[in-house]
């Protein structure tokens, strides 16, 4: 390297830099990410368009998965992108695009009452990191790393960890998960009271009562019905024919 | 050389990613040519022949062409959106090259001894999946962010096509992450060189395998799944609005996602760069690696050259009610022998 800097100051300039790029790799992955992830997390709250929300959001969630690369669990960085940036956040930024939510003109903030309990939170957070860096740190390095080996992280000791020791949290874990699935299906299932070929008609269908009883010639009082289905019936028509939307 | 510097170590790294990107996008450039060539054979026609002999130099004039075209940003876009997606598309298909073994240890002269894998690590392959799952957002901000009616479509389409399919191609590969015990692709491919390296996966898993090719060629949105972009109904899909560099960057992405689909079903399915003399000859190894990679991309044209487009309901009902079915019984099916009559997972 020192021939490097007689012969030419730059280039000796440019070894330096990526000699240092080398020997602090991890200070500075840890930095950047560490920058990303909270100017991500700012921008996720401060941001109005929901849209943009979701982007600081899954740029939270990839550089808290480098954080992981960087703690020696590749496994849950792995999972943190598959499940969290790849799966829910493109659901959530599919319904946003789906109800296409257009850029308003800023309302004014709702909610005030929120801002004293989220400082409240906010510091409580702090206090906890505080309270274990000033433990961790009492412990000694030893102690703090003696509590995870290299090979934690690792997939095949996870999977083990995962179907021994720590089942019976697994187990309970996917029976909740399973649980808001079927509450789900029951909340989209129970907003329709309807049969499936029932059309809905917003307001009413309004119909003369001579339309429906033939003997009262001339009345055209109002008859309201509020779906296709009523009409039918009201009319004598409930055995036509629908035709199914389906193949 | 000492690879145990650290120095020379980061520095061979930089290089070998550099020159895998740029093989990565030549192969690109010449899948497309190739494309072109093929689909017009298919149909009785020519295809481009008049630049450089056969139509070699075809690519670099399409290049050309996309550096000196007018880009274009609709009005009431979401600019900076607008601008991300294409990136995000792009760097995505990319990221996923690095951790593929493309060949077996090999001796190459002044560098010495080397393995022709950039990255291995232990969760390779769940580290492959992660990054083409993040691909879908190149897609779906592309449509969002054009403020265009077909691009919107196009992009839903995309997203829900691309969240559908993800699921069965992730599950069609746990049979054989089931078998190898282990989710490092090289040591998955080192676990198939048995038979005088014609003991593939795909003898285990033929299931798994027609599965996997499946959703993989609806992952990257062909022919016959290439609803995204069906050009009767919906322009050109997400990119109706991209011009110059920022639709070839979209484009460009497409057939790298093709050739990372194809890489990881000849690492996972088809031996790597196993075959018969890799023990002897290391180089062949690599040789053949391509040689299986470039018959899947022959494959996917050679399909969009014969089929016609599913509708798009036929796609879901496919995709939910045959496909992911299909996927878990090969699952309960691998584990089931695996556990009873092959002594346990990761027995291979």
């Amino acid at each position: 390297m020192s021939a490097a800097m007689t012969l030419n100051p730059m280039l000796g300039l440019l070894a330096a830099a990526v000699g240092a790029l080398v020997d602090y790799a991890d200070e500075m992955l840890f930095g950047v990410l560490f920058l990303l992830a909270v100017g991500a997390a700012v921008s996720l709250v401060t941001q109005r368009n929901p849209l943009y929300c979701a982007i600081s959001l899954v740029f939270v969630f990839l550089s808290l998965a480098g954080l992981y690369l960087l703690l020696a669990a590749p496994f849950i960085a792995a999972v943190q992108v598959i499940v969290y940036a790849g799966a829910i956040m493109v659901l959530v930024v599919f319904v946003i695009m789906l109800l296409n939510v257009e850029d308003e003109e800023r309302r004014p903030l709702r909610l005030r009452y929120l801002i004293p309990t989220a400082i409240t939170l906010a510091a409580v957070l702090f206090a906890e990191v505080a309270f274990i860096l000033y433990f961790v740190h009492d412990a000694g390095p030893e102690r703090a790393n003696a509590a995870a080996p290299a090979n934690t992280g690792l997939t095949a000791n996870i999977g083990a960890g995962l179907f021994t020791t720590y089942l019976l949290p697994f187990e309970i874990t996917s029976v909740l998960i399973l649980m808001a699935i079927v509450g789900a299906i029951t909340l989209a299932r129970r907003a329709s009271v309807l049969r499936p070929t029932d059309v809905v008609v917003p307001g009413a269908q309004v119909l003369p009562r001579h339309a429906l009883a033939g003997a009262e010639q001339g009345d055209a009082s109002a008859v309201i019905t509020h779906t296709t289905a009523e009409a039918e019936s009201a009319l004598g028509l409930t055995n036509a024919p629908h035709r199914r939307e389906r193949d | 050389m000492d690879w145990n510097n650290p120095y020379i170590y980061a520095l061979g790294k930089f290089v070998a990613i550099n020159v895998t990107f740029i093989v990565v996008l030549m192969i690109v450039a010449y899948v497309v040519l190739a494309e072109r060539r093929v689909l017009g054979f298919i149909q009785g026609r020519l295809g481009p022949n008049r630049v450089g002999y056969g139509g070699v130099l075809q690519p670099f004039a399409d290049l050309l062409k996309f550096i000196f075209k007018e880009e274009i940003t609709p009005d009431k876009s979401t600019r900076f959106v607008y601008f991300l997606a294409p990136i995000i598309a792009i760097t995505a298909a990319l990221m996923s090259m690095i951790v593929y073994p493309f060949g077996p240890d090999v001796a190459l002269p002044f560098i010495g001894r080397v393995r022709l894998t950039i990255a291995q690590f232990d969760v390779a392959l769940l580290y492959v999946l992660a990054i083409t799952s993040v691909g879908v957002y190149g897609v779906a901000l592309a449509g969002w962010s054009s403020n265009s009616k077909y691009a919107l479509l196009g992009g839903l389409r995309a997203a829900a096509q691309l969240i559908s399919y993800e699921l069965s191609l992730g599950l069609g590969l746990v049979g054989v992450v089931l078998m190898s015990g282990s989710l490092d692709l090289y040591q998955i491919v080192e676990q198939q060189s048995g038979w005088g390296g014609m003991r593939w996966n795909i003898i285990y898993q033929p299931l798994g395998f027609v599965v996997y090719l499946i959703s993989a060629i609806a992952e990257t949105n062909r022919v016959p799944f290439d609803l995204p972009e069906a050009e009767t109904e919906l322009v050109a899909g997400f990119h109706t609005e991209y011009s110059a560099l920022k639709f070839a960057l979209f484009f460009m992405a497409e057939y790298v996602n093709m050739l990372t689909v194809s890489v990881l079903a000849t690492t996972l399915f088809l031996g790597g760069w196993n075959g018969p003399g890799v023990a002897q000859f290391p180089l062949l190894g690599v040789a053949y690696f391509l040689a299986k990679v470039f018959f899947f991309l022959f494959l996917y044209i050679w399909i969009r050259g014969t089929l016609p487009r599913f509708r798009f309901d036929q796609l879901m009902n496919f995709g939910w009610k045959f496909l992911l079915p299909a996927a878990i019984l090969n699952i309960v099916l691998t584990a089931t022998v695996y556990y009873f009559w092959m002594g346990g997972a990761g027995s291979r």
